[in-house]
């Protein structure tokens, strides 16, 4: 009997041993597409299949209407000073490379710009927010020199495009200091031969 | 005697018998509208992208799974709260009662560290292994970033990201043998998908090429990129 019992359960066993099913994905989902194979190189699937028609319940947004407001001064100056302007300070130069991370160059007064930092700003916007956040458009005070109040902080930014680590200085004031004479003519940080903005795309929502 | 061994068998053979497994889906945050509004390519136009593309995704595994079968979702708290403070909107209680509506109470995290604890198991009940992992935010080839542009102007706060260097911290114990994962971030397929099977031992579906989610719903492959997906 005992035997029995012990065969009927293997064999109930051995019908629950399959393994749970997962889910699918419906049809363009990469859920959906076949196992992978052992070969650790990517394998490219068929594009066909990313690229599914919306189905019915799929929900097609609405082109979104901006709610984040800039101030709109009419010239492109920012505040003489703003926030905490006291103790040491740094000299920056705001300087604008397309899609990559940061704010621009710093150096220590009297040094050249070959010793200067590339960094990302943080800020509190009830502290100090970044200058440009005083003008239309970010790029209003590109070249512009200030001299930025404020820290370094303990942690670093992550740079997508080149995959490096950026400095980020947490400002708490700034006194702005004019158009600066000339561009400051380095890359900021990348590697060896890649150039910054050699991979241009990056992120998510293009809309 | 035999009877205990044909316990033991079941025990063995039969491990869905004790615990159930769980499913995680991971919402990345959104970037600062401040941060991106001027750029060409802007992100992030709308806030929910990656809490509505990860309900939709719910709804369709509700579909496949029991009403029984455990999903968690695990949402990077900060970059909503900054967000909303932006917009002057509670985003956390919005995405708390989109997701109630699928029932589902999001798990919140801090930082990549918060979620590697998050994705320790052991497969006791408190802590089943995952079966299935989905990824949805920003990504590149080489990280996962919860954080992008949103406290710094265009990139990540360095304890707000998983780089494939951080991949150590996933273990693949904490999977099933048959788990499978999916990033629909950017590029994933390019290198992040190759590291992290090598690394946590589990397959990974990622993008090569960018993912879009501005249409609402699961994301897609952008059009004339001639993106595919890659393990």
């Amino acid at each position: 009997m005992g035997l029995l019992i012990g065969l009927a359960l293997i064999l109930v066993a051995a019908d629950l041993a399959h393994p749970r099913p997962l889910p699918t994905l419906s049809a363009g989902n990469p859920g959906s597409l076949p196992e992978p194979s052992t070969n650790p190189t990517a394998s490219t699937l068929a594009p066909t299949a990313a690229t599914p028609e919306p189905e019915e319940d799929e929900t097609i947004r609405k082109p979104i209407v901006e709610k984040v407001r800039r101030a709109a001064l009419p010239a492109a100056h920012t505040p003489a000073r703003h926030g905490d302007t006291s103790g040491s300070y740094l000299i920056g130069q705001r300087t604008l490379v397309e899609d990559y991370c940061g704010w621009g160059w710093v150096r220590k007064e009297g040094e050249g710009w070959n010793k200067g930092r590339w960094i990302a700003i943080e800020y509190d916007p009830e502290v100090c927010p970044v200058p440009h956040a005083f003008l239309p458009r970010p790029q209003d005070d590109k070249d512009y020199l200030y001299q930025l109040y404020g820290d370094f902080a303990p942690y670093r930014a992550y740079e997508p495009q080149a995959d490096v680590w950026v400095e980020i200085f947490l400002i708490r004031g700034f006194l702005s200091l004019g158009p600066a004479k000339d561009t400051v003519r380095r890359d900021p940080p990348h590697h060896g031969s890649a150039k910054p903005n050699r991979f241009a795309e990056r992120g998510a929502n293009l809309r | 005697m035999i009877r205990r061994l044909a316990l033991a068998l079941l025990i063995v053979l039969c491990p869905e018998l004790s615990w159930a497994y769980d499913i995680v889906l991971i919402s990345g945050g959104p970037a600062l509208r401040s941060h991106e509004r001027f750029k060409v390519n802007t992100h992030d136009r709308y806030w929910g992208n990656f809490v509505d593309s990860t309900l939709a995704r719910v709804k369709e595994l509700r579909k496949e799974f029991g009403p029984d079968d455990k999903i968690t979702w695990l949402v990077f708290r900060p970059g909503y709260i900054r967000r909303g403070l932006e917009e002057k909107q509670d985003y956390l209680k919005i995405l708390e009662e989109r997701g109630h509506l699928h029932g589902l109470t999001p798990i919140y995290f801090d930082d990549k560290d918060q979620l590697f604890t998050l994705l320790q198991r052991n497969g006791s009940p408190e802590k089943p292994l995952i079966a299935r992992l989905e990824y949805y935010g920003h990504s590149n080839k080489k990280c996962w970033m919860f954080d992008y542009s949103n406290r710094v102007d265009g990139g990540a706060i360095e304890t707000q990201v998983v780089h494939v260097d951080d991949l150590e911290n996933i273990s693949g114990s904490s999977f099933t043998p048959d788990a499978k994962c999916v990033s629909y971030g950017c590029h994933s397929g390019e290198e992040f998908s190759q590291r992290w099977r090598m690394i946590v031992g589990r397959p990974m579906v990622g993008a090569v090429g960018k993912t879009d989610y501005s249409a609402g719903g699961l994301p897609k492959l952008s059009e004339g990129k001639g993106g595919s997906w890659a393990y």
